[in-house]
């Protein structure tokens, strides 16, 4: 471009243009003595080719890299269909609702009291006279009492995909459990009351299942995050007939200690009595969503060792009514921890492959937990207690422990705890009813048969 | 050099001529360049264009524009969040890889299992042939008294199964949808007194994808004798009536029931004449003899290619892909209408089986004027989202119409099960609900309208020992 430049220079020179031509035919050697005018019009062309040199560049290397300025139509298409479907997904995942739009968030007062509902004072003669009107709705099958499971998670899909993947399995292998020891299951995805939402929400719902199923005789709420682990252990009902409420939880971290963690609401059992219905009254009060649940939250954390500072739970406000009104609620209170009826994961999830080494299914306790609870994972959120992929693991292995037990009937396990694949442990047979006989989970309580291995 | 052969002036403008040369090749150079940069010359296209089709090249799958939505977004927030977090301790899960963690133990597969079936020469089968099931069964039956087939007189014991992939769904909302469908099904199947099976197990490695049913199927037959029928519902197929109790007096002379119409399977051989997304099957000899006949088109591989060449040729209207199901039902049906054709009852009087399409807009039309109970096209029991295919990346329909009108579905039949507690959706596309009953003192006294709470179909017999 320099070159040309010169050339041009020398073709105005040979017209004759300038004034100050004679110095003119020096500039190929680079004379550094030029008048003023020469300099300035050089200056102007050099930006001139720079700018030229600068937008050739550019759009070159438009059309190398793809800087796309979304000239062409069918990015354009492409661009608004992505935006569509990601409008759509966000959409499903938010949780605004296009039914409330206008309304505002309302909160109780620190004045009002909350209810669950009307006041209900005779219902074990209610409930008694309905089952002496409704006898094909019987509250014991089998020699059984009817035992109705409740479990639930938000209606709206999880933070991250890999939440609702694991709800789909927790809800399986809950499914598993419930089919092989006749249990119903109801699972929860709405609110029934938006003051008793989060961990409050179980509430309305176990006392809206308790007044419309009188035939239900145990009410047993799980969380979502619970695995069962012993496909074979049934409860020892037998065990539970002169109480109410069975809880796993150690008498001495609750009534010396007052921990906070002393009992465990992921797992529990409520008989559906008129002495439910109270409790659930009287637990209810901290649970209304805003200054009221705050304020019980110092409450809790000045009372209870050692929990942090939140809002109230409802674990810890039942712990608080155990223990302020001790006389009046703890004789019908079985704390149980002579199996897992809640087991901390942590302790647990290591050491499966041992247990299937040494134990067999059954015991329901360390040996063998019958219920492993994944407390802090939270998988359905986007941030838990512990790291990511020791939860998930651990969650997985514990439903492939679980789903061994289910699949050893149709003669198959799963090739590792963290595999997806299963492997053959059983030839086929001409007569597969020998088989059922020996491994049907649902066979070995017939009478009081020991499990076999 | 040039001014030895040229002379002087000569020379100069000879250079002047390369010089000007020069500056013409290397402007059209560019002006090529720059050209081919944004408009693309023809079939060389734009670099961009280049850079994709050896990317193309290089990867073998083909993907479809308005398809590839869906895989693109997940990927590209995986893969941006893959950059640039810690793996082994993070405690968000949105910088998780799932994949990381599932363990495929390939060594095992290679050591061989001892107990694999069959090797590749001989013909498929789902398992050694049994001859004489319906003998075995009544037996068993007959010695266990607590499992019988029937809970009650015209109430045979039903056993619903369905399932999907024990890998997380490659649509972020896929399992969301499959959730909320296995609750639907729990519910119908609490008020209506049958069992879940929730399948996550892949019995056999070449009967992969919607042939995954049959080892299946068997082998729940042989394991549950108690079991009278075994109804498969696929995992995108709602319950949408909870009042409609299935006729099974109607069925007492059949052991395959099917939604469709017997002109277009036996006569037209329409491809979608009957449709096995929700079906009946009795546990007897005739049915395991039908899964051996139906299996055989099924082997992943050159078996199913093939066996689909064959169902596109015989079929009316159905295009080509390798063979399914649904294809191997009409063709046996059609084939053999004497040997199996008796005992299936290609049911058209209620949507044992709904196709979505049909049905979803006239939802509020429907709560109008009918009431849960019909089944038919007035309330249907069950509406399946053919096509939709929400746990996977590509879909035969757009993706807003399939997942918005799956909530409406859902709610549509979660609504009849809030309304026995006194509550119901805030509207068809809310996950909100309201209260439509007040509590009560005496909740005996409530008696919900569509008489779910308490069913006849799901009292116990009154004689029975407690």
């Amino acid at each position: 471009m320099g070159q040309e430049n010169n050339l041009t220079q020398k073709r105005t020179t040979s017209t004759g243009g300038l004034p100050t031509t004679t110095t003119t035919t020096t500039t190929n050697s680079r004379n550094r003595t030029l008048p003023r005018g020469r300099q300035i019009q050089k200056t102007f062309n050099n930006i001139k080719i720079t700018i030229l040199c600068g937008f050739v560049t550019i759009l070159v290397l438009r059309g190398t890299i793809g800087v796309n300025l979304g000239t062409s139509q069918n990015d354009a298409v492409n661009a608004a269909v992505i935006e569509e479907t990601n409008r759509i997904l966000a959409e499903i995942r938010s949780d605004s609702d296009p039914s409330d739009r206008n309304q505002t968030e309302t909160f109780m007062s620190l004045n009002e009291t909350y209810a669950l509902g009307p006041k209900i004072l005779n219902w074990d003669t209610e409930r008694t006279s309905w089952l002496d009107k409704n006898r094909e709705y019987p509250n014991f099958v089998k020699g059984k009492p009817r035992i109705l499971l409740l479990t639930g998670s938000p209606p709206k899909p999880c933070d991250n995909p890999i939440g609702d993947h694991y709800l789909l399995k927790s809800i399986k292998n809950k499914i598993d459990y419930c089919r092989l020891h006749g249990i119903e299951i109801v699972y929860n995805m709405a609110h029934l009351d938006m003051e008793l939402a989060g961990y409050w929400a179980k509430l309305p719902m176990i006392r809206r299942l308790m007044l419309s199923h009188p035939e239900v005789e145990w009410i047993w709420w799980m969380d979502s995050d619970a695995f069962f682990t012993d496909m074979v252990f049934e409860l020892p009902m037998s065990k539970y007939k002169d109480y109410n409420m069975v809880i796993h939880g150690y008498p001495d971290l609750l009534f010396e200690q007052n921990s906070w963690i002393a009992i465990n609401t992921g797992s529990f059992l409520f008989r559906n009595c008129q002495w439910s219905l109270d409790l659930l009254d009287a637990w209810a009060p901290m649970g209304p969503k805003g200054p009221i649940r705050e304020e019980a939250g110092k409450i809790l954390t000045a009372n209870l060792k050692g929990r942090p500072a939140f809002e109230a739970d409802d674990q810890s406000a039942l712990i608080y009514l155990l223990l302020s009104k001790k006389d009046k609620w703890m004789e019908k209170v079985f704390l149980e921890n002579s199996f897992y009826l809640h087991g901390y994961w942590a302790g647990l999830v290591d050491r499966y492959e041992e247990m299937m080494e040494k134990y067999h299914p059954g015991l329901g306790d360390e040996r063998w937990p019958f219920v492993t609870h994944f407390v802090g994972c939270k998988p359905c959120g986007s941030y838990g207690d512990y790291p990511v992929e020791r939860c998930l693991s651990s969650m997985e292995r514990a439903f492939n422990f679980a789903d061994n037990q289910v699949l050893k009937l149709y003669g198959f396990r799963h090739r590792g705890l963290l595999s997806p694949k299963i492997k053959r442990i059983r030839n086929e047979t001409i007569t597969p009813l020998e088989f059922v006989d020996q491994f049907d989970i649902r066979r070995q309580h017939e009478g009081t048969v020991e499990p076999k291995n | 050099m040039l001014e030895k052969y040229l002379g002087a002036q000569r020379a100069r403008k000879f250079q002047r001529f390369l010089n000007h040369c020069k500056v013409t090749i290397l402007c059209l150079f560019l002006t090529i360049v720059v050209l081919r940069g944004t408009i693309g010359a023809g079939k060389f296209g734009t670099p961009e264009q280049d850079f994709v089709d050896i990317r193309n090249r290089f990867s073998s799958r083909k993907l479809s524009e308005p398809h590839r939505i869906l895989g693109e977004i997940h990927s590209t927030t995986s893969s941006s969040s893959r950059s640039d977090s810690s793996t082994t301790s993070t405690t968000n899960y949105n910088d998780f890889d799932i994949n990381t963690i599932l363990v495929d133990e390939e060594e095992e597969e290679e050591q061989g299992d001892e107990f694999e079936k069959r090797s590749s020469n001989e013909p498929y089968s789902l398992g050694p042939k049994i001859s004489n099931w319906d003998e075995q069964r009544s037996k068993w039956i007959r010695e266990n008294p607590n499992f019988s087939n029937f809970i009650r007189p015209g109430k045979p014991r039903v056993l619903l199964v369905t399932g999907s992939s024990p890998k997380p769904c490659e649509n972020p909302v896929g399992d969301h949808y499959l959730l909320k469908s296995i609750k639907n099904k729990i519910d119908y199947c609490r008020l209506h007194g049958i069992e879940v099976f929730y399948n996550m197990a892949l019995f056999d490695a070449e009967m992969a994808g919607f042939w995954a049913k049959l080892p299946l199927i068997r082998k729940l037959l042989l394991a549950h004798p108690e079991v009278e029928f075994l109804w498969w519902m696929d995992s995108d197929a709602m319950f949408t009536d909870m009042a409609f109790e299935v006729p099974w007096e109607r069925y007492k002379d059949s052991n395959l029931v099917m939604h469709g119409w017997n002109e277009m399977v036996y006569d037209e051989k329409n491809w979608i004449g009957l449709n096995t997304g929700s079906f009946l099957l009795r546990n007897c000899q005739w049915s395991l003899d039908i899964l051996d006949a139906w299996a055989p088109m099924g082997p992943k591989g050159k078996v199913r290619d093939e066996a689909g060449k064959i169902l596109t040729r015989e079929l009316k209207g159905r295009p080509v892909f390798e063979a399914d199901d649904q294809s191997a039902m009409v063709y046996l049906l059609a084939k053999e209408k004497e040997k199996w054709g008796d005992k299936v009852y290609l049911e058209n009087g209620y949507y044992l089986h709904g196709y979505w399409g049909i049905l979803v807009d006239r939802y509020e039309e429907m709560i109008e004027n009918y009431h849960p109970g019909f089944g038919d096209h007035r309330w249907p029991l069950v509406t399946h989202f053919v096509g939709c295919k929400p746990c996977g990346k590509f879909g035969d329909y757009p993706v807003e119409r399939c997942l918005k009108q799956m909530d409406r579905a859902f709610n549509f039949g979660d609504n009849q099960i809030l309304q026995i507690y006194g509550f119901t959706h805030k509207s068809l596309v809310s996950r909100r609900v309201r209260r439509i009953r007040n509590e009560t003192s005496n909740p005996l006294e409530v008696k919900d309208e569509l008489g779910l709470l308490h069913p006849t179909f799901k009292a116990v017999e009154v004689s029975s020992s407690s």
